[in-house]
């Protein structure tokens, strides 16, 4: 509290004066040099405080940015998104002057001061309309996002770097390039080994009767619409969002998981914190049973090293008391599938 | 040093901002207050209901000011189920923050529409926003200017204040310029005029 950077002897007069009897003690017994001290401090605070210096501050600021707002025409083109942003900042700062000493200004010299500095922005919107034309942006192509399942995007490699499906690249109208994953797929098995790929996040969207088995670790992990798959995948240092799953069995390590709209599906989570489902039915969950050569390393790797008995401790956004949820369940340790290894079948 | 050097005094020392933040789910809302307050983000659940964390943001600005404020900052869970409880929160929000996950393309529309309903509420009308397009460290992240672009921010009302920054709570860059911007914003308006 006495740390401000605006005169140490004035702060202690404030919190003096907030806690009072401390201060009048005090006072007593230093008042011999609390005089001294006193009628020290309004000066400075005078000739900081002061309307004039408020005023001839203010004026220079604008000054530059009147001059740099007539540059701006002479500038070379590619400078000037740079301008407009520093000018722009020098508004915002002029504006925070204005904010800090709002308080001891006339009233008059506080209105015309916003005035002035609405004036500037106006000045900054107008010219920057006026030489960086702005480029229009709609979202024409929505309607084809009903069909995620064209037969364009069937056939595409969905490996890596096939295309994107027809929809996303119609509802964003942004180039992006294809993130690594699989999607619509039927009755395959999908293998892929991502250690030295640098992969961030992997999606799984639109599967049907299918296998898949991804050895190394991800930052993160999407899965969109998959049924009657087995998904058997190494740690994720970030998060998994698992939507629309049907008669599904999962093998995950992950930092968080969330499950939403999943069905009569299984999972063989391992997950530093709890696990939870949304708008699921018979979803159940036991501890996690993967194995590929190096996973103890990557686990290890992941901060996913030991076992954290979170797997059971799943929340359910649809039944918020204390009862069992009936969305979940414990898989009973007699219908649990042993260990998977999918060492040898790295693609 | 009259009664009215200490009032502004006192004014000028107790600063406090309300600030709401909200997003879809698994877009780091709560990783990104845990990490902007120094504590440890490597175990953080779902978040189910809301967390409040008061910070105090200190900030040295050109010139010889000193600002420093008391942030409450609202982490509001992004669950679809518990989305509704949002505008239990809205009374006397000063910031808004929305927080996008930047690598999850699909729900960008979902992330979109959420965002477009919140706007129109009356009693965030005068909040600044800030959005955070987090997690700009994992590959094949939408850049923030492209987030811009699918959230079509520029047609937002040109009363709102706004401002769209890349961050990632994970690494914590980016926070740090968007709080900065966000605290500046508000106090330029609610400790101007008083």
């Amino acid at each position: 509290m006495e740390g401000e950077a605006d005169g140490s002897d004035s702060a202690a007069d404030v919190s003096a004066l907030g806690k009072k009897h401390l201060a009048m003690l005090e006072r007593l017994s230093n008042r011999h040099q609390s005089r001294p001290d006193k009628s020290g401090s309004p000066p400075p605070a005078a000739s900081f405080e002061s309307t004039s210096s408020f005023l001839s501050l203010f004026n220079e600021s604008r000054m530059s940015i009147e001059s740099r707002l007539a540059q701006c025409r002479l500038a070379d083109r590619s400078l000037l998104q740079l301008n407009f942003d520093e000018i722009s900042a020098s508004i915002a700062n002029l504006e925070k002057l204005v904010a800090e000493s709002s308080y001891y200004l006339p009233p008059y010299e506080v209105r015309s001061s916003l005035k002035t500095i609405s004036d500037l922005k106006q000045a900054l919107d107008n010219l920057s309309s006026e030489l960086i034309p702005k480029k229009k942006f709609s979202f024409k192509n929505k309607p084809a996002r009903k069909e995620p399942t064209a037969p364009s995007s069937k056939g595409a490699e969905a490996d890596g770097h096939g295309s994107r499906p027809a929809a996303k690249a119609g509802s964003l109208a942004v180039a992006v390039p294809d993130s690594p994953g699989f999607r619509n797929r039927a009755n395959e098995v999908l293998a892929k080994d991502v250690r030295g790929l640098e992969v961030g996040e992997f999606t799984l969207s639109d599967l049907e009767s299918c296998e898949v088995r991804l050895i190394g670790c991800t930052r993160a992990l999407f899965v969109h619409r998959l049924r009657n798959c087995r998904v058997y995948a190494g740690p994720v240092t970030g998060s998994v969002l698992i939507e629309e799953a049907e008669d599904c069995v999962f093998l995950l390590a992950s930092h968080q998981i969330r499950i939403h709209n999943a069905k009569a599906s299984d999972f063989y989570l391992r997950v530093r914190s709890r696990p939870i489902i949304e708008d699921c039915t018979g979803a159940r969950f036991a501890p996690y049973r993967l194995n590929y050569r190096g996973i103890e390393q990557d686990l290890e790797d992941a901060a996913l090293g030991e076992e954290t008995g979170n797997w059971s401790k799943v929340d359910d956004f649809k039944w918020l008391r204390a009862a069992q949820s009936p969305n979940w369940s414990v898989l009973p340790e007699n219908e649990r599938i042993g260990t998977v290894d999918i060492s040898e079948l790295s693609a | 040093m009259g009664l009215l050097s200490i009032i502004r005094k006192i004014k000028r020392k107790e600063k406090e901002m309300r600030i709401l933040m909200v997003g879809l789910d698994n877009s780091g809302k709560t990783t990104i207050v845990l990490k902007i307050n120094g504590e440890d983000t490597s175990v953080i659940s779902p978040t189910l209901g809301f967390n409040i964390k008061t910070i105090t943001y200190q900030k040295y600005v050109q010139l010889m000011f000193c600002g420093r404020y008391t942030l409450n900052i609202w982490d509001v869970g992004g669950q679809k189920t518990i989305r509704s409880y949002w505008r239990n929160y809205f009374e006397q929000t000063d910031g808004l923050i929305w927080v996008v996950d930047s690598s999850d393309l699909r729900r960008l529309d979902d992330c979109k529409m959420e965002l477009d309903n919140l706007l129109k509420e009356e009693r965030l009308s005068g909040a600044s926003l800030l959005i955070f397009a987090n997690k700009q460290d994992i590959k094949g992240a939408l850049t923030p200017a492209e987030i811009a672009k699918v959230l079509n921010l520029e047609a937002m009302d040109k009363t709102r204040h706004w401002k769209i920054v890349g961050c990632s709570a994970y690494t914590g860059e980016g926070l740090l310029e968007g709080f900065d911007w966000l605290v500046q914003d508000i106090a330029s308006r609610i400790y101007m005029l008083e």
